[in-house]
């Protein structure tokens, strides 16, 4: 099953704006809530791609799935999956830091957004610059 | 992941450069955030921080303008309304930054954290409008 375009843009959207909205009740101390309750929408939003991501995955593993091609494409998902642990560390890690559970440096709240994003630059930067080259 | 890059140019609108470029920008700025916060650059202003985002911005206007004049000798209504939706995510990411970092530098009382956001909610909207069309 594939949701289209739409349906991933609407979900998509609808966890956004919740989240904007908790955040700015939060930041403007309307809502005197936990900042781990202000990031459920992210946390069930995760929770969805990651479901939806292992299923993908464990579908290579059932009867008559051909696997000619396939070695690729598991490792562009083995990528999705650990981006997604990524951006959940960080989001962990941000939420810990700022309801000052854990008082560390910011830099090691960040770290994981750094591999995230240095990741997903590489991935970028091989589309841009090795198509243009090509 | 969730869209292909196929599907997220189609949908924002940006090139893939573009897209290359707002993201290093965003890496450059939270460095330099982590870098503020923690201490260790003390001569660093929040305008400083912020100067990544703007540079990104600009950037992206002017690759927007070449774009835009190229495309324009050949598909005059496509390059006017690219134009016009690029100018209009820009302008409202860049007035968000504005606000924001108005918000860090100074006690500004007045500006509350609803309406520093509130250009996100309209990107929001627009996105979403977007969507509809390009699906």
């Amino acid at each position: 099953m594939r949701m289209s375009l739409a349906q991933r843009v609407l979900l998509t959207w609808l966890f956004c704006l919740l989240f904007l909205i908790m955040l700015v009740l939060k930041l403007d101390e309307k809502a005197p809530w936990n900042w781990f309750i202000i990031f459920i929408p992210i946390w069930i939003f995760d929770t969805i791609l990651l479901v939806m991501l292992i299923v993908k995955m464990a579908g290579r593993c059932k009867s008559g799935y051909d696997p000619r091609n396939g070695a690729q494409n598991m490792k562009k998902k083995s990528w999705y999956l650990t981006a997604m642990l990524l951006k959940l560390a960080f989001c962990l890690a941000l939420c810990a830091r700022l309801e000052q559970f854990a008082n560390m440096y910011l830099c090691f709240v960040f770290i994981p957004l750094w591999a995230l994003l240095i990741g997903g630059l590489t991935e970028l930067g091989i589309n841009v610059f090795g198509a243009s080259r090509d | 992941m969730l869209f292909s890059l196929r599907e997220l140019v189609q949908w924002l609108g940006f090139a893939q450069f573009e897209i290359f470029i707002h993201v290093s920008s965003l890496l450059v700025f939270s460095v330099l955030v982590a870098l503020k916060v923690d201490g260790v650059a003390h001569g660093l202003s929040w305008w400083n921080v912020f100067i990544p985002l703007f540079a990104a911005d600009g950037l992206s206007t002017y690759f927007t303008t070449i774009v835009t004049v190229r495309l324009f000798q050949e598909d005059k209504r496509q390059a006017v309304l690219r134009l016009f939706w690029i100018l209009t995510i820009l302008s409202l990411k860049f007035v968000f930054e504005m606000l924001l970092c108005q918000k860090l530098v100074g006690n500004t009382k007045e500006l509350w954290y609803g309406l520093i956001l509130s250009p996100l909610f309209i990107l929001l909207q627009l996105l979403m409008i977007r969507a509809c069309r390009v699906n």
